[in-house]
């Protein structure tokens, strides 16, 4: 109860102080490291317009490396909020939105928005974000509804579930693309492996917009949340609405994996990897944990994302498998350990 | 008077030769717009790339995928990577005045982000001869080389001419061609490979498949009877056929029964660069053998 009730705005000014150090750090590496061969003085000067508008410095930098960095930071930190916010929800350390088949869900909605012939103008966007968050709403339903079938829902009961749905909507995708246009499948295969690309300035504002919404409906229930993890009767009987919340926190992280999901690709594992950390840094306290999970997956995204830039260059690797690499393992070692008990 | 008249003829030379002095229109008839004709290509096309090398126009490449394989010279050009991942960045860093793309190939999302940067993008694609022949003129165009266009399209004539009539006295066994094993693709209706089993004599049991490389059903291939089963290899190291056991186990099949099964090189008959005919030749010795002795 000290946490949940304690002062830690302390605590949160030095996690985030530091993370934000971190974040500063990972973008600036991510600037001027690329299979351009730019120095630091190209890439200074391009930022700060020193260039004509048409070198390769100001358009490698300007148009390619900064809008890419946004969309990795912006997707990274959607992806650890929402992986926090469904762990809170589920009370699952191991919920987060690829492991439950959240991510496909919005996947789906998002190749249907393309079959339609939405792209990345601002109106398209929008659309394309609304598709999402339909298929990641259905998907995130889907899952309850079955996981919440037996009395109370077990851990492997809801990753069973999100695996089930998950593997639904990838077939429901392969399915789509086969009869639509086959020749598209491989450039589709490489997008659900989680690809980050420069969006145009409209579409990462949509983005901007929509995770900005999908944070403010987790991070204003934090102390709810906090509350709703001692159990849903004791939270009813210190005075919260479990059922209000839970629906909130629902919408709000479904809204940032959609996001995440319409401009970046289902990246997976980030909303798993980046909570576990900061929980060993920070504890369980969730009005900590959510700010700094936004901070923190921004970093950890970006990072992985210049690996993936630059490990096979002039190639590119999907920031996916990346994620996936680090990830699978993470949580085959969470599993092993501290949930073994659980089970 | 006249010095003034000069400075002024110089002047609208000078803003002329800044606007865009080149409209063309590429294979998809999209309108592309070029500053002048390009010095600096980049292709992410394998088929185009040999094609330009045909033509001579190799100098004014700057750029090419991994897949970009031949000939031998195409090493001194800079890779921007694969054909469905290439690297902006290197792409940016070429400074091309325009990027060769296909439809079949290459992502729709490369393409945009290509037209956000403002560097055009011609798109190519061959389904038919008659098309490469068109993709030998366009590209001819494009790198200046339009003198080099007649002798290559002379020479595309001749060899399908000289084949169609090499084959012309025998009969036309129904031939299963194999893109790729498992799952089993074949050429359909619109793809170039169905053409050029019908010129070296030999109808394509899939030929009257709507999509361009379907994805079909092993049973259907096995109902229509194919005498002849070419497959298709896809290693530039000589690599044979692609699982051979499998169809040799299909022993009721007249293919089968009578030995008929062939390997081609698939790097040729699946590229519309000027080695097709090298494909269509493989193809023509595979389907009528005695016809070639």
């Amino acid at each position: 109860m000290s946490v949940a009730t304690g002062h830690p705005l302390r605590a949160l000014v030095v996690a985030l102080a530091a993370l934000v150090g971190a974040l500063l750090v990972v973008v600036f590496i991510a600037l001027l490291v690329g299979s351009a061969d730019l120095s630091v003085g190209a890439v200074l000067g391009a930022l700060l317009g020193r260039d004509g508008p048409d070198s390769v410095a100001t358009v490698v930098t300007l148009s390619l490396r900064l809008p890419r960095i946004l969309v990795a930071a912006l997707a990274g930190g959607a992806l650890a909020v929402a992986g926090v916010a469904f762990q809170a929800l589920t009370r699952n350390p191991l919920a987060e939105p690829s492991i439950l088949g959240v991510s496909n869900g919005a996947a789906f909605g998002v190749v249907l928005a393309q079959i339609f012939g939405l792209g990345l103008d601002v109106l398209a966007a929008l659309g394309l974000a609304a598709f999402a968050f339909a298929g990641a709403l259905v998907a995130a339903g889907a899952v309850y509804v079955i996981a919440a079938a037996g009395a109370g829902i077990a851990i492997q009961t809801l990753l069973l579930s999100g695996v089930i749905v998950g593997i639904f909507f990838s077939s429901a995708i392969t399915v789509l693309i086969s009869i639509v246009d086959f020749n598209r499948l491989g450039g589709v295969v490489h997008w659900l492996l989680g690809n980050l690309a420069p969006v145009p300035p409209g579409a990462l504002l949509v983005f901007a917009g929509l995770a900005a919404i999908g944070f403010w409906l987790v991070v204003g229930q934090a102390r709810e949340l906090n509350v709703l993890a001692l159990g849903e009767e004791a939270a009813t009987q210190l005075g919260v609405n479990a059922e209000r919340l839970k629906l909130r926190i629902f919408g709000g992280a479904a809204l940032l994996t959609a996001s995440a999901v319409a401009f970046a690709g289902p990246i997976g594992f980030v909303g798993l990897i980046v909570p576990h950390l900061l929980r060993g840094l920070l504890g369980q306290d969730n009005r900590l944990l959510l700010p700094a999970a936004l901070i923190a997956g921004a970093a950890f995204l970006l990072l992985a994302d210049t690996v993936a830039r630059n490990v096979i260059a002039p190639a590119e690797l999907s920031v996916g498998v990346i994620t996936a690499f680090c990830g699978a393992p993470f949580f085959v070692y969470l599993l092993r350990t501290r949930y073994r008990a659980e089970w | 008077m006249t010095r003034l008249l000069t400075l002024a003829v110089a002047f609208v030379l000078l803003a002329t030769a800044d606007a865009p002095a080149l409209t063309v229109r590429d294979m998809q008839g999209r309108e592309v717009k070029l500053a002048a004709a390009p010095q600096r290509i980049v292709s992410l096309v394998p088929s185009a790339t040999e094609m330009i090398f045909a033509l001579g126009g190799e100098s004014r490449l700057v750029g090419r995928t991994d897949f970009c394989d031949h000939p031998e010279a195409v090493r001194g050009v800079a890779s921007v990577g694969g054909m469905i991942n290439p690297n902006l960045e290197t792409m940016v860093t070429l400074k091309p005045d325009v990027v060769i793309v296909t439809s079949s190939g290459n992502r729709q999302e490369t393409f945009d982000q290509l037209t956000r940067l403002r560097i055009p993008v011609y798109q190519v694609n061959a389904e038919r001869i008659a098309e490469v022949k068109d993709v030998a003129r366009r590209l001819g165009a494009l790198t200046g080389r339009d003198a080099a266009v007649g002798p290559v399209i002379d020479r595309i004539d001749r060899r399908v001419a000289a084949i169609r009539e090499a084959v012309k006295p025998y009969g036309r066994p129904r031939v299963l061609y194999v893109l790729w094993p498992d799952p089993l693709i074949v050429p359909g209706s619109r793809s170039l490979v169905t053409e050029l089993i019908g010129i070296a004599g030999g109808d394509s049991i899939t030929a009257a498949d709507s999509q361009d490389y379907p994805r079909y059903s092993l049973e259907a291939a096995v109902a229509k009877g194919p005498e002849v089963i070419v497959l298709a290899n896809h290693g530039s190291r000589g690599s044979g056929p692609i699982a051979l056991d499998r169809w040799k186990r299909l022993t009721s099949l007249p293919a089968i029964k009578h030995g008929r099964i062939h390997s081609v090189d698939g790097n040729l008959l699946h590229r519309y660069g000027p080695r097709v005919l090298d494909g269509l030749d493989q193809l023509a010795r595979a389907l009528h053998p005695e016809a070639f002795r």
